[in-house]
């Protein structure tokens, strides 16, 4: 029973910790500019974290180790410098776009500037990791994130066409913008493939002491969960899709963002979908700057944890505060939350298999996995979908800088 | 039992006595005997040794700084080969990571910064 709760527990936190700005805006801008005909880029985005999501929780239970203690141990001290300084660079730059996401939720609903908000919601965010227990910020905030389900309930509502969203799970060529539609699709792909995501379950999961009995739930949570996530984002391009597609709107600023409910829901939509953005926003906000902070812990071998106090462990505690100073600089200084959230989705795209193709050498060590190694079809599916990603994002994102 | 000094040791982490994380194997000190096989007489842990590995200079600006921090510092702590032993996954030395200077940059943080932080 108590695992069939944790399983429960884990699919909730998990949907709630999907979405973030950058699934929202990467989904509503594939919507506004290609219809359904992008939906792809969702299915194998979800597909391919699903399956890093389960391979990270087996890690984790299996060896009882975190993914970059491994990395250190396996590739060395040279690798890890590589990991950590491509992870930085991106993650930083997604940071800034979460903190600004949250902050433009607040000025959304008060009318007062973004930039006015960014310090009170790195104040907010730091204070959680300074006081929560990893279970509040784990459950609470990813329960709180439910609030998502806002936009699955728009799109049914919205009465979309199931017909073409099936046929948009077939990829296909792009009638006209050749860059901006390969853009989009590398945006969308490196939204939903997050490396903060998987590591920051990995280290979950050894924060909750998971062990080989954890396997099954660990399935469950990564196959429903991830699903589930992908289902939510799905209905942000299916609103796009219809509310925006066929007016030719596209989705230039986060206030175009609110137009994908509010026509359907009213003033409540309105409300909900502020919630959302700034729910969502803030829970990965913590989450990214926790997963770098454990990257960086894990890696150099220090005391960490965020169950323990920050005097317990005090590199790791100004770690993750310092990182929310440098991520909360970009939008202070007014960078657009949109055009950081762009750029940022791209870049993780390109950096995928920096830490996914290390990562699958390690899910087939049996020194660490025993006979719990990954399979054929595990290696081949996320192997396949991050290199496809890296060569869309080389060929797209200079075409993207040139064109606009 | 045979280890292999590169894959087993080097930048294996390292726990204490108590089981606690106290950083990981940057170096290893080799004794370099004539007509003789070398021996291993120390592993250090210190950010001297890890930034001296990607470049010399680095090691040698970050030792200079690490040298204000108090007598005793400025140089990479060495841990007597004898004094570790392997536990599964893991090193562990003989020793309680609070009585060595492992963490001592972890307390000047406490110090310094931590405890002067609201809520800490």
């Amino acid at each position: 029973m108590k695992k069939f709760l944790q399983v429960g527990l884990g699919i909730v936190t998990s949907v709630g910790g999907f979405l973030e700005i950058g699934s929202i805006t990467t989904a509503a801008q594939a919507g506004a500019g290609f219809g359904y005909q992008l939906v792809w880029s969702i299915a194998l985005g979800t597909v391919c974290i699903a399956f890093l999501v389960e391979m990270s929780g087996r890690f984790a239970a299996c060896s009882k180790r975190t993914i970059p203690d491994a990395m250190r141990e396996r590739f060395g001290a040279n690798f890890f410098a590589i990991l950590l300084l491509v992870m930085l660079g991106v993650s930083l730059l997604v940071l800034g776009a979460e903190i600004g996401g949250a902050a433009a939720a607040v000025e959304l609903a008060t009318g007062i500037a973004l930039p006015v908000w960014v310090i009170p919601v790195a104040v907010v965010s730091w204070l959680l990791l300074w006081r929560a227990t990893f279970g509040v910020i784990e459950n609470g905030v990813s329960m709180l994130g439910l609030v998502t389900i806002v936009f699955a309930v728009a799109a049914v509502k919205a009465h979309p066409s199931y017909a073409e969203i099936g046929a948009g799970m077939l990829p296909t060529l792009p009638h006209g913008d050749t860059a901006k539609y390969w853009f989009t699709a590398v945006s969308v792909l490196g939204a939903s493939i997050s490396p903060y995501l998987y590591y920051f379950y990995s280290s979950g999961a050894i924060e909750d002491k998971w062990d080989a009995s954890y396997l099954g739930a660990n399935r469950g949570i990564a196959a429903l969960g991830m699903g589930f996530g992908g289902f939510l984002s799905l209905a942000v391009l299916v609103l796009a899709a219809v509310l925006f597609h066929p007016i030719g709107k596209d989705v230039q600023d986060y206030h175009d963002l609110t137009q994908l409910v509010t026509p359907l829901l009213g003033r409540t939509g309105f409300w909900l979908f502020v919630a959302a953005l700034g729910i969502a926003c803030l829970g990965a906000t913590l989450e990214i700057a926790l997963s770098l902070a454990y990257l960086v812990a894990q890696g150099f071998g220090w005391k960490w944890g965020e169950d323990l106090e920050p005097r317990d462990d005090a590199r790791f505690s100004v770690t993750y505060t310092l990182l929310l100073v440098v991520g909360a600089i970009l939008p202070l200084i007014g960078v657009d939350p949109l055009k950081l959230t762009e750029i940022s989705m791209a870049l993780t795209a390109a950096s995928l298999p920096v830490g996914v193709l290390p990562f699958l050498i390690l899910m087939n060590d049996k020194e660490y996995l025993g006979k719990k190694t990954n399979g054929r079809i595990g290696n081949a599916v996320v192997l396949c979908i991050s290199v496809m990603a890296l060569v869309l994002a080389v060929v797209s994102i200079p075409l993207e800088v040139l064109g606009s | 039992m045979s280890l292999h000094l590169v894959a087993d040791v080097l930048d294996e982490q390292l726990r204490d006595r108590n089981g606690a994380n106290a950083g990981r194997v940057d170096g290893i000190i080799l004794l370099l005997r004539d007509g003789e096989p070398p021996v291993v007489t120390h592993v250090e842990v210190s950010p001297i040794t890890l930034l001296a590995r990607f470049n010399r200079r680095l090691g040698r600006w970050y030792a200079r700084r690490d040298a204000r921090l108090g007598p005793g510092r400025g140089v990479p702590y060495r841990i007597p080969w004898p004094n570790l032993r392997r536990e599964g996954t893991t090193l562990r030395f003989d020793e309680d990571v609070e009585s060595t200077p492992i963490n001592a940059f972890e307390d000047w943080l406490r110090r310094t910064i931590v405890e002067r932080l609201p809520w800490s």
